[in-house]
């Protein structure tokens, strides 16, 4: 494949996020008012409980976590599953199925841009925001790269489910409760609604093993330095664990969408 | 007098037509719904599981203990159910906006609002309902407040209260359409903001009380309405004026509304 063709892509994603700036600025701040929320609501839990740490989560563990999920959650949010039905409606899908390209390394290249634009823009900045609120509570060191690589396989995973929740779209025909189920699923089982620390034992237990934890929690615990993400016998595991689901859901990724789409029906388009 | 009378009956027999029709299209979906129906269920599975684990890990909350806290999760659901069933439509105005179809909702000889909300029923809601109210008996029932007339008559008057304030949330966001293009996050982010209405406001000072008070006014759409039942001995005085304030809230966020339809005409396109 050709690596200038996909940079094209990405590109383009780029420009076309660049024309909607007023919205990164709304995330951006919609994120502060939502730090704001999660700062005052855990305060007030952590002063109510009366002890400083919690499962091994400090306050500011559990502000930093939150908000940075929230952040990330921004920053890996794509709508395949919504722009897939759109253009199955409209027929545009027959255009990117004609493309010399695999669907699926289009779908994953176009999007790239609008992930580097948000990255940059809403995810780098509410970073820097927490850092200074919290007055350098994130370790600075190794961790940011590592960190950095785990969040590019979180987005590799998210892409992945995404594109299965997609598929199974084309056969039921229901794009907004399938999108709430995989959403809800998803923002539950990865942390990023509560850190997966809090979670009683025997749910964890089965939650550890399921591709979510993938997505939010394990860039977190990497970049907050918690469950020995510090040391590499730590560290290897939860890289692991992110390639193993990357093969595991690309290679069912792949293999459900290829069987999937003969079945595509388009009227008119 | 007369007049007006006859004309609500006129209104409440049309919404009664429009809402057949839009029935009777969501059944010919018959997976879609029931998928729909399953997605909300969860959703709601979800939000009680994240409070189960929170309340396995803190006891109490500012003061607020479990089956307090249950009380104002449920009062929340409930108030919640009114913009979910009947101003669902909100979510499609930007497309209607942008794609021009808006147009036909200025050519009727009937309020355009109403028209426009009146033409989607949302189903699911109901869902969300039943699991409010049940949540709000358990807590209710474990409470321990009488059953009197005059508590359920408060009970229900300050639901329909809080619940205004969702709405007028809701309705300025999605009116910003008029004005931004592409403004879909901004609802998205509002509606994101309702999940803290479930935990009380009293964790907030400073600025930002009055923040979450009068200009997000999420502190309105459980917290102080459901003081009245649950506190009775000690009403603040913001409770009591609340029904007032959200029906100024409702008031200007229908004039807000109505400001983009016009500005909406003058472009005509």
């Amino acid at each position: 494949m050709n690596p200038r063709k996909l940079l094209a892509l990405t590109r383009a994603g780029i420009m076309e996020s660049l024309h909607y700036r007023l919205g990164t600025f709304v995330t951006l701040f919609a994120n502060l008012i939502y730090l704001v929320l999660v700062y005052y609501l855990w305060k007030a839990i952590y002063a109510s409980s009366g002890v400083d740490v919690v499962n091994g989560m400090t306050f500011t563990d559990t502000m930093i976590y939150l908000i940075l999920a929230t952040s990330l959650f921004n920053f890996l949010e794509m709508f395949v599953v919504w722009d897939m039905s759109r253009s199955i409606q409209s027929g545009k899908i027959i255009l990117d199925l004609l493309k010399p390209l695999k669907f699926r390394t289009y779908t994953f290249w176009s999007y790239s841009g609008s992930h580097v634009v948000s990255f940059i823009m809403t995810f780098i900045p509410t970073f820097i925001i927490v850092m200074i609120i919290t007055k350098g509570a994130i370790p600075m060191g190794l961790n940011l790269v590592y960190f950095l690589i785990s969040t590019l396989f979180a987005l590799i995973v998210n892409f992945n489910i995404e594109m299965i929740v997609a598929t199974i779209c084309l056969y039921t025909e229901s794009t907004w409760g399938i999108n709430i189920v995989k959403e809800t699923i998803v923002l539950l089982l990865s942390g990023a609604s509560i850190p997966l620390a809090f979670f009683p034992e025997k749910l964890r237990a089965v939650v550890d093993f399921m591709p979510f934890r993938a997505v939010y929690d394990i860039p977190l615990t990497i970049l907050l330095e918690k469950n020995g993400a510090d040391t590499l016998q730590g560290l290897l595991p939860m890289f692991g664990f992110q390639l193993i689901w990357i093969v595991i859901l690309t290679a069912a990724g792949s293999l459900f969408w290829n069987c999937s789409v003969k079945k595509i029906t388009v009227n008119g388009g | 007098m007369e007049k007006k009378k006859r004309g609500f009956s006129f209104y409440a027999d049309i919404y009664r037509k429009i809402l057949v029709q839009d029935l009777k299209t969501k059944m010919s979906y018959r997976a879609d719904f029931i998928i729909s129906t399953i997605g909300m269920i969860m959703v709601n599975l979800s939000g009680f599981i994240t409070f189960l684990i929170l309340f396995r890990n803190f006891p109490t909350i500012n003061g607020w203990d479990y089956y307090h806290m249950l009380f104002l999760y449920g009062f929340s659901l409930v108030a919640l159910t009114p913009v979910q069933c009947f101003f669902d439509n909100n979510w499609n105005l930007r497309f209607m906006v942008t794609s021009g179809d808006f147009i036909k909702y200025c050519f009727r000889p009937v309020n355009v609002f109403f028209y426009f909300m009146s033409e989607v029923f949302d189903v699911k809601g109901l869902g969300q309902l039943a699991f409010g109210i049940g949540t709000l008996i358990y807590a209710w029932a474990h409470i321990g407040i009488p059953v009197t007339a005059l508590t359920i008559g408060k009970l229900i008057v300050f639901l329909l209260t809080a619940s205004l304030f969702m709405i007028a949330l809701m309705n300025a966001a999605a009116a910003t359409c008029f004005w931004i293009r592409n403004s879909g996050y901004v609802m998205v982010i509002m509606f994101r903001f309702k999940d803290f209405a479930k935990y009380p406001s009293s964790i907030f000072s400073g600025i930002f009380k009055f923040l979450f008070t009068f200009i997000i006014p999420i502190a309105f759409i459980a917290y102080y309405p459901s003081l009245v039942i649950l506190d009775p001995d000690n009403v603040p005085l913001l409770s009591w004026l609340s029904p007032f304030i959200g029906i100024l809230f409702f008031w200007l966020s229908y004039k807000f509304w109505m400001l983009g339809v016009r500005k909406y005409d003058f472009t005509g396109s």
